[in-house]
C-alpha cells in the first residue's frame, strides 16, 4: 500500500483561529481528518507532519526519502523564501505537491512567487480545505493515469 | 438535464496537443482530455461543454456569453495567461467562479511564465499534473458550495 506525508509548515497549526477571512474556519485537525478520510477511499496511508520551524521541516523532508511514495506540502509562508526547503525536497527525491488554501496570487506580491514551485509535480491553490483533497489525488490517483511522458 | 454545466476553455495552440513539445504537454491530444473531462462530469453528475480558441478574442466572446448558461469555467489560457489583461477583464466581468490550468508546471519554466495575469481573477490555480490538471479543476469547481 502506497504511503504519503501530509506536510504542513509555519502557522498552519493555527488554521481555523487566525485570520479565518483568509484562511477559512477548518482547523488543521479536520482538513487532516478529510485527508485521512480521501487516503482510505484511495486505498492508501498517509501520516501528517507540522512544524513552525524551517530546519524540522527540511529535516523531515529529508527523512522522507525512500520512506513514502510521495509529500503533500502546505509550506505556508516558507513557501516564498526558503531555498532550504527547496533544496530538502530536491534532496528527498520523492514527488511532491505544492498546495496553498489561498488563492496566494490574489494577494501580496511576495506571495507570488514559490521557491518550492519548481522542485514540485505541480501546485495547486485557492480551494481552502479541499486543495489538500485535489492535492492527495494529484499524487495519487490511478484513476487519472499520469498523462505527461 | 444536470443541474450544473462548466464550460472548459483551452487557449491557443492546445488543438495541437500530442503533436508538438509532447515532453512538455505529453502525448494526448486534447480530445483527450475532452473525453476524460466528460466522463469525469458524468461520475460528477454535472455537466461539461468543452472549446478551444486560438485567437483571444474569440475566447473573450464565449466568456462573455458564459453567464446564465454556466455555472462555472475552467480555463487553460496556454500563452494568453501572462499577458492578456483583456482575458482578466473578461473572466473578472463574467462573475461566474473561473479555475485556471496549466498542464505543465509553469513554474519550472521560463520566468515569463510564472506569472499569470488571470489567476487574481479566478477561485484558484492547478498547475503541473497533465490531463489530470483539468479533471482536479473539474473536481474542485464541482465542490465550490459543498464545502
Amino acid at each position: 500500500m502506497k504511503h504519503y506525508a501530509v506536510v504542513h509548515g509555519p502557522n498552519l497549526n493555527l488554521l481555523g483561529k487566525r485570520e479565518v477571512g483568509i484562511y477559512g474556519g477548518r482547523t488543521m485537525e479536520s482538513i487532516n481528518a478529510d485527508v485521512e478520510a480521501e487516503a482510505k477511499r484511495l486505498g492508501v496511508t498517509v501520516e501528517f507532519y507540522q512544524s513552525n520551524g524551517e530546519g524540522e521541516l527540511v529535516t523531515f523532508i529529508q527523512q522522507c526519502r525512500g520512506r513514502v511514495d510521495g509529500i503533500l506540502l502546505n509550506a505556508g509562508a516558507y513557501t516564498h523564501y526558503s531555498v532550504a526547503l527547496r533544496d530538502g525536497i530536491g534532496a528527498a527525491a520523492v514527488p511532491a505537491v505544492e498546495v496553498h488554501i489561498s488563492n496566494i496570487y490574489k494577494r501580496e506580491a511576495f506571495r507570488h512567487v514559490s521557491m518550492i514551485a519548481p522542485v514540485c509535480i505541480g501546485q495547486i491553490c485557492g480551494f481552502g480545505a479541499y486543495s489538500y483533497i485535489l492535492g492527495l489525488r494529484a499524487l495519487i490517483e490511478e484513476r487519472l493515469d499520469p498523462w505527461l511522458a | 438535464m444536470k443541474t450544473r454545466t462548466f464550460l472548459v476553455i483551452s487557449g491557443p495552440n492546445m488543438n495541437l496537443l500530442g503533436t508538438r513539445k509532447t515532453s512538455i504537454y505529453g502525448k494526448g491530444s486534447l480530445e483527450d482530455i475532452h473525453r476524460g473531462l466528460r466522463a469525469r462530469a458524468e461520475e460528477l453528475d454535472v455537466g461539461v461543454e468543452c472549446r478551444q480558441f486560438n485567437g483571444e478574442g474569440e475566447i473573450i466572446d464565449c466568456l462573455q456569453q458564459a453567464p446564465g448558461r454556466f455555472d462555472g469555467v475552467i480555463i487553460n489560457a496556454g500563452a494568453f495567461a501572462h499577458y492578456s489583461y483583456s482575458l482578466r477583464s473578461a473572466i473578472a466581468s463574467m462573475l461566474l467562479p473561473c479555475v485556471e490550468v496549466f498542464i505543465s508546471n509553469v513554474h519550472a519554466r521560463e520566468e515569463f511564465r510564472h506569472t499569470s495575469v488571470i489567476a487574481p481573477v479566478c477561485v484558484g490555480v492547478i498547475a503541473g499534473f497533465g490531463k489530470k490538471s483539468y479533471l482536479l479543476a473539474l473536481d474542485a469547481l464541482a465542490n465550490l458550495g459543498a464545502a
